[in-house]
């Protein structure tokens, strides 16, 4: 895992400092001193991002004795298929949240999730899904001002 | 101002029912939070923080502190009763607290629980009432070389001992660092990292990535093990806390409260060691040391002073140096910005009243902490029951809309679930949130004093080490270096 996680660390400051910073980081040309530049500080966290790697990819391959364990789950196999899916549900909710409105989007959300993972209180689910992003639209909408999107389809009070 | 007129103006600001209501709502809902096992104290009070927006300041920094307060001891009740603490910092409650339970007391743990944490937690505000004044007048006369020492000690020592390895705290801080640099440039204005996208211009949004770095994480993980954490609630039983007892513990509390207070006000260590080191104290002190481990209501005592200790002492960088000192302190000082308020020395001149409405309140947290506490313990099955697969899907439609009321953004919905899985595989692989999130937070401060003092030296990096101040956190930032790293290698040691 630390070896993994070193080698990640390196592989991402070599992008960091060799592409990203100098593509996606823009700098007057008038600039004199480096240290004042905003190419600095993102070139000094790369290299720091690499050095930090190095040492974790070094105590990684050394064999670090105090490398930490996740603790496993009985079904890895579902569960990952699981993430997938919460994944999923993720992007259809930022995605439908302007269309549909964000009451109704998080009513199927809490569902879906609630379904996800199997939930042993079905009923309670349905009424918490209905319930909660409610009450919430009162409290967001009504006192607290927040325009909540409220979709194209069916809207709120 | 004279200290009784800024007494006074404090008074003025907290002296009515709704700043009363507002820290009571917020010990209940720490109570209750902390005493969910998987809402943490930390995940209680990021969830609190979007419903404080349409709120005067003062009550709705009261609210997110009253929250703290109650997440704190409100971990203590699953510790003892179902040996899972609420959240980390009553880790060391569970060594003395179950067992007692076991045996059918715990009513009486939970009860010198709650009297523990409520006199550790008036030392602690205490505390903090006599030191934050103090220390920020001292930082008044700090300038922007002294303010990037600060900041670089309290990131090291943060990194250093917020997780497992320095390393990997280390990587954690920088990965925060990073993701601060997104948004325009501090001095001249220009894109960093923007992709030209005017969502990102002004940064990522700090409560969208403190939400999804502690709060989402939870809901994958449920996500990835639905069935994780299933315990057996003990009952209370018929015995309860006596005087005497308490009498008996007090010097254990005591003592707790004020290494709780040490530490609380160091950035970075938090309340779980605190907790830990007021335990082994009050071992190695007590007549009953024997008894440790199997149930010893001294034990408790000190345990609960340790981390409630802290509470009031974190505040003493947030409010002197704009310093938070945990992740809470964190969230906290996103309320502050919110609200438009700068923690930091200026705030003890700008606005002393919401500064001593703040102690005013937190004194008063102590006793409602005390009404709120012992209901709780009796009211503690039904909180208990709340099955876990319909509760993460309301903290997932909570965080949905707690997130976009910040600017009514969806894109800050977007950025939150992103941070959800930054989170989610930091936790995977053992990199503390922590320092992420801290240094997120000190980054633009960091980079910000770094470059001011360059522009005030034209360059020259001798003005880093320009006095005493900065000398004196430049060596408390090489001492703690190579003291975490020593203490590193020689648990790797001892592991080998």
């Amino acid at each position: 895992m630390q070896l993994r996680l070193g080698i990640g660390a390196i592989l991402a400051a070599i992008f960091l400092v060799t592409y990203a910073t100098p593509n996606w980081v823009s700098t007057p040309s008038n600039v004199r001193n480096i240290v004042l530049s905003p190419l600095f500080w993102p070139y000094i966290l790369g290299g720091l991002t690499g050095l930090i790697g190095l040492g974790l990819a070094l105590s990684g391959w050394r064999g670090d004795p105090g490398e930490p364990v996740n603790d496993p789950i009985p079904d890895p196999g579902a569960g990952a298929a699981r993430l997938v899916g919460f994944a999923a549900l993720m992007a259809v909710t930022f995605w439908a949240m302007p269309h549909l409105g964000m009451v109704w989007t998080s009513m199927l959300a809490f569902l879906a999730l609630a379904f996800l993972v199997k939930t042993r209180h079905p009923a309670a689910a349905v009424i918490c899904a209905v319930a909660v992003p409610l009450i919430l639209y009162a409290f967001f909408a009504h006192v607290a001002s927040v325009a909540i999107p409220q979709g194209e389809l069916v809207r709120l009070p | 101002m004279s200290l009784y007129d800024s007494v006074m103006a404090g008074l003025a600001l907290v002296g009515n029912l709704e700043a009363f209501l507002s820290l009571a709502i917020g010990i209940v809902i720490g109570v209750v939070g902390g005493a969910i096992p998987g809402i943490s104290a930390t995940m209680a009070v990021a969830l609190a923080l979007p419903f404080t927006f349409p709120m005067a300041p003062i009550n709705g920094i009261l609210l997110l502190l009253g929250v703290y307060k109650g997440g704190i001891f409100g971990g203590s009740i699953p510790a003892i009763l179902i040996k899972t603490p609420g959240t980390p910092a009553s880790s060391a409650t569970i060594l003395d607290g179950h067992p007692m339970a076991e045996r059918g007391e715990a009513g009486r743990a939970l009860g010198m629980a709650l009297w523990a944490s409520c006199t550790a937690d008036f030392v602690s505000n205490l505390a903090l009432i006599f030191f934050a004044g103090f220390l920020a007048s001292f930082a008044l006369s700090f300038g922007p070389p002294e303010f990037f020492a600060l900041i670089l000690f309290s990131l090291t020592i943060i990194a250093g001992v917020s997780g497992e390895s320095l390393l990997r705290g280390a990587l954690s801080a920088l990965l925060g660092l990073l993701l601060a640099t997104i948004g325009l440039d501090l001095v001249y204005g220009t894109n960093r990292f923007t992709f030209g996208d005017p969502n990102l211009m002004g940064g990522l949004n700090f409560i969208a990535v403190l939400i999804g770095l502690f709060a989402i994480p939870e809901v994958i993980n449920m996500v990835w093990h639905p069935t994780g954490h299933v315990g057996k609630v003990q009952k209370l039983g018929s015995k309860w806390v006596t005087f005497a007892e308490y009498k008996r513990c007090f010097r254990s509390i005591i003592r707790g409260s004020f290494i709780g207070v040490f530490l609380g006000s160091i950035p970075g260590i938090g309340a779980a060691p605190a907790a830990f080191l007021s335990y082994s104290e009050a071992r190695r002190k007590s007549p009953n040391k024997a008894n440790f481990g199997k149930g010893e209501i001294e034990g408790v005592a000190a345990s609960e002073a340790g981390n409630n200790g802290v509470a009031g002492a974190t505040l003493i960088p947030l409010l002197a140096l704009g310093v938070p000192g945990d992740v809470i302190t964190a969230i906290i000082i996103g309320a502050f910005m919110v609200h438009g308020l700068q923690p930091g020395p200026m705030m003890f001149v700008l606005n002393v009243d919401i500064i001593y409405g703040l102690f005013i309140g937190l004194i008063l947290s102590s006793g409602i902490l005390f009404i709120v506490g012992g209901l709780a313990i009796r009211g503690f099955r039904p909180v208990a029951d709340i099955p876990k697969r319909i509760l993460m899907p309301m903290v997932l439609v909570l965080c949905i809309y707690g997130v976009f009321a910040v600017n009514n953004n969806i894109f800050d919905v977007g950025v939150m679930f992103a941070m959800g899985w930054v989170g989610f595989v930091m936790g995977r692989y053992h990199i503390p949130a922590a320092p992420f999130l801290i240094a997120f937070i000190l980054g633009p401060l960091l980079e910000d004093n770094f470059r001011q003092s360059m522009l005030m030296s034209g360059g020259s990096p001798d003005i880093l080490l320009r006095g005493p101040i900065t000398w004196f956190f430049w060596t408390l930032t090489v001492i703690s270096i190579v003291a975490i790293t020593r203490g590193t290698l020689r648990a790797d040691r001892a592991g080998g």
